[in-house]
């Protein structure tokens, strides 16, 4: 090609020196300072769901995974957050996603998560190009490393919503901190990678920055001055054959600060300071049949050791409240299995469990239900790597309604119908 | 004293190793060629496996720790790699095979592709927007991709130059020979009409002027639908197909029924080095889709 386009050019000019011919442009028009072709990566998902469920709306915004959320209307997340909310037609959210090597030194992402009426940073991160010795520096705000699923984004889950320990430990956007990340993979036949997050720690649900004062300086807890969260994981995996085993344990550790509605002292509000620390240990088997058929294994058990502080203000008693130490010892699990039957069809089942749910919380009076579980089954069709329907089932059995005499089990059932498209660059797959 | 002899025996080996150019290629038929061209001054690993569909390679965490020892990492490019290895190349990190070091060779830019698309849409199926990257299919296109690995080999490691050379004279050499052969042998094929399951192959029929009728698959990455299979019985009806062409990889019950119906031989073409057995080197390779299709 150059060759040729070499040639023509010393052929015309020499006929140019000659005065055979004017000067001719080999290409016509255009903007000289076009810049068109350095536009970055640019992919849009959406996903839109068509939901039936046994609890009407307002039902299902008053249950709570007891020990884990409050009811909606407190300011903790809830185990069904914006996505899939409505029985009926629902927009989950649509996924901006652009990314470009920066320079030599610098990879950026930006994720955009637009919903209906909003637009939020989801992730926003650079990673280093150039840092030898198999280290890697990544800032910004992004999903944490912990765990195998934590990392992930939702259009990457083999089913609609988290882990039922997931959405309890961390809500269902997981853990999402503005922080700073450094990985090591070592030098060595097999893949070991260790790494390391220091980050703000605004995660409502197990950790928290913003301070309180109630009562007048009676209950005072000071806003945290700097990062709140220190997230640490090792992960291996090995090749058997066609076998693949991914595994890897993890911690978080930050000061937690709880507060739901105690400055306004309500009855029933509650608030606490004190230490949380979550560990993980997760394991991945993959098992190739041929390029097309394939069966995953995928468990992940999560526990929460938190203690500090407590106040709570009783029922009937507005305005006086009570200092108590809170606890929280709560440990769960999930197991899934999906198989890849065909180019187009996908299945898989899960189950998830929490089952040690123990400790007090502060203002709470009865004993908090645990073996709390769910059944999830989902099949998928494909159409092609750009489109997904998707269909799921959950039998429900970890939702409970709370009334002064205590927890009511609400077993939900729900079927969901999914609908996930992308368009725009080609996003390669995960392991 | 013995435990202390063999320590040393064991760090000099390990030295050695150490110095040796360690070269990671995606695809098999890379590294067969790679070994031929650097043998015992390089070290050669495959990230796929030949068996594998090419286009959508599990991206095993393994994969990392290759990747992030790697001194020259050379990929087939024009996109093929795209669904599987940018990430792994992230997270492995190694700044001597990133974007833009000379670490990394990509073999599709000393090639001319075919089909490159003027515009590009999904309505046609997974394209690939750079033009078909099953270039290596092409026997006349092996000399050149040794060329350019030679050239690498040569910059990253000028003191193996001389070796790197005669390595290249001798392979070259041996690859025309078969080039003359296997010439010869598909001679008697030229001008037939085939269809092929993807547009794997195009490379190596259009070399030798055999005309590709339709692809088995609906469009590239989709799978055929119960239409367009009759369109296909409809087209081969009018036609007389020499060869269903099918891909190890890929469902073949399409392809099985069409070859059936109309008594056409549905012949299993290897695809890359260690896709079949006898396709184990990349001269085997061709030795066998050769033999496939002309039965000697
Ligand atoms: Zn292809």
């Amino acid at each position: 090609m150059r060759s040729k386009l070499y040639t023509l050019y010393t052929l015309s000019l020499a006929a140019l020196t000659a005065g055979l011919l004017p000067a001719q442009e080999t290409q016509s028009g255009g903007n000289p300072f076009a810049q068109a072709k350095f536009v970055p990566d640019i992919s849009l998902i959406l996903d839109a769901s068509c939901i039936g469920r046994n609890h009407s709306d307002e039902a299902m915004e008053r249950l709570v995974l007891p020990g884990f959320t409050a009811p909606e209307g407190n300011d903790a997340a809830h185990a069904h957050g914006s996505s899939n909310g409505q029985r009926g037609f629902n927009l989950n959210y649509g996924e901006l996603v652009i990314s470009s090597i920066v320079d030599p030194f610098f990879d950026l992402f930006l994720v955009c998560d637009l919903g209906e009426e909003s637009f939020a940073i989801e992730e926003a991160y650079f990673t280093t190009r150039r840092i030898p010795w198999g280290l890697q520096l990544k800032g910004g705000k992004f999903l944490s490393h912990f765990g195998r699923l934590n990392s992930m984004h939702t259009h990457q889950w083999d089913f609609v919503d988290a882990p039922l320990i997931y959405a309890g430990l961390f809500g269902e956007s997981l853990l999402n901190e503005k922080g700073v990340r450094l990985t090591w993979v070592a030098p060595l036949e097999t893949y070991f990678m260790l790494g390391g997050e220091f980050s703000q720690g605004e995660n409502s649900m197990s950790f928290g920055r913003d301070g309180f004062s109630a009562f007048d300086g009676q209950i005072d807890v000071k806003g945290s001055d700097g990062p709140n969260l220190v997230v640490a994981y090792a992960k291996s995996s090995v090749d058997i054959g066609h076998l693949t085993l991914l595994g890897g344990l993890s911690m978080a550790h930050g000061k937690n600060r709880i507060n739901h509605g105690i400055e306004e002292g309500e009855a029933l509000a509650q608030a606490g300071y004190g230490t949380t620390t979550i560990t993980a240990v997760d394991l991945t088997l993959k098992y190739l049949f041929d390029s097309i058929r394939c069966l995953s294994l995928q468990a992940e058990y999560l526990h929460r050791n938190g203690a500090g502080d407590g106040w709570f203000i009783e029922p009937l008693a507005e305005r006086l409240f009570v200092s108590a130490p809170y606890e929280q010892r709560q440990g769960g699990f999930y197991a899934q299995m999906v198989g890849r039957l065909n180019k187009r069809v996908r299945m898989g089942g899960r189950f998830d469990r929490i089952m040690q749910n123990d400790g007090s919380r502060p203002g709470e009076t009865a004993s908090m239900p645990n073996h709390l579980t769910r059944y999830t089954a989902m099949a998928e069709y494909n159409p092609t790597e750009f489109s997904r329907l998707r269909l799921q089932y959950t039998h429900d059995r970890s939702l409970y309604e709370a009334t002064a005499p205590g927890y009511i089990q609400k077993p939900a059932n729900e079927i969901i119908l999914q609908i996930n498209l992308a368009i725009g660059a080609h996003g390669a797959h995960a392991f | 004293m013995k435990k202390f002899l063999i320590l040393i025996f064991l760090a000099a080996a390990l030295s050695a190793q150490a110095e040796r150019v360690q070269i990671v290629t995606t695809y098999p038929y890379i590294a067969s060629i790679a070994e031929q061209i650097g043998q015992e001054r390089v070290r050669v690993h495959a990230l796929a496996g030949g068996q594998w569909d090419p286009h959508t390679i599990l991206p095993k965490p393994s994969f990392i720790a290759r990747l992030r020892r790697a001194d020259l990492l050379i990929i087939n490019g024009a996109q093929l790699e795209i669904g599987w290895l940018p990430p792994l190349m992230n997270q492995a990190n190694n700044p001597k095979i990133a974007v833009g070091s000379k670490g990394l060779l990509d073999l599709s830019r000393f090639v001319q592709l075919m089909d490159v698309p003027a515009s590009v849409s999904r309505a046609h199926g997974d394209i690939h927007p750079d033009g078909n990257p099953h270039y290596y299919l092409d026997p006349a296109n092996i000399p050149i991709l040794a060329q350019a690995i030679t050239a690498k080999l040569i910059e990253m490691d000028a003191s193996g130059t001389t070796l790197y050379r005669k390595n290249l004279a001798a392979f070259l050499q041996a690859w025309n020979e078969h080039l003359a052969i296997w010439d010869s042998k598909m001679e008697k094929l030229r001008g037939v009409t085939v269809i092929e399951y993807h547009k794997n192959l195009d490379y190596f029929l259009s070399r030798y002027e055999i005309k590709i009728m339709a692809t088995v698959e609906l469009l590239p990455g989709i799978p055929p639908t119960s239409k367009h299979i009759q369109e296909l019985e409809e087209k081969i009806a009018g036609c007389k197909v020499c060869y269903i062409l099918q891909d190890i990889y890929n469902p073949d019950d399409a392809s099985r029924h069409l070859a059936a119906k109309f008594n056409i031989p549905m012949v299993k073409m290897p695809h890359d080095v260690g896709s079949v057995p006898g396709a184990e080197g990349i001269f085997a390779l061709f030795e066998e889709i050769v033999r496939r299709l002309t039965h000697d």
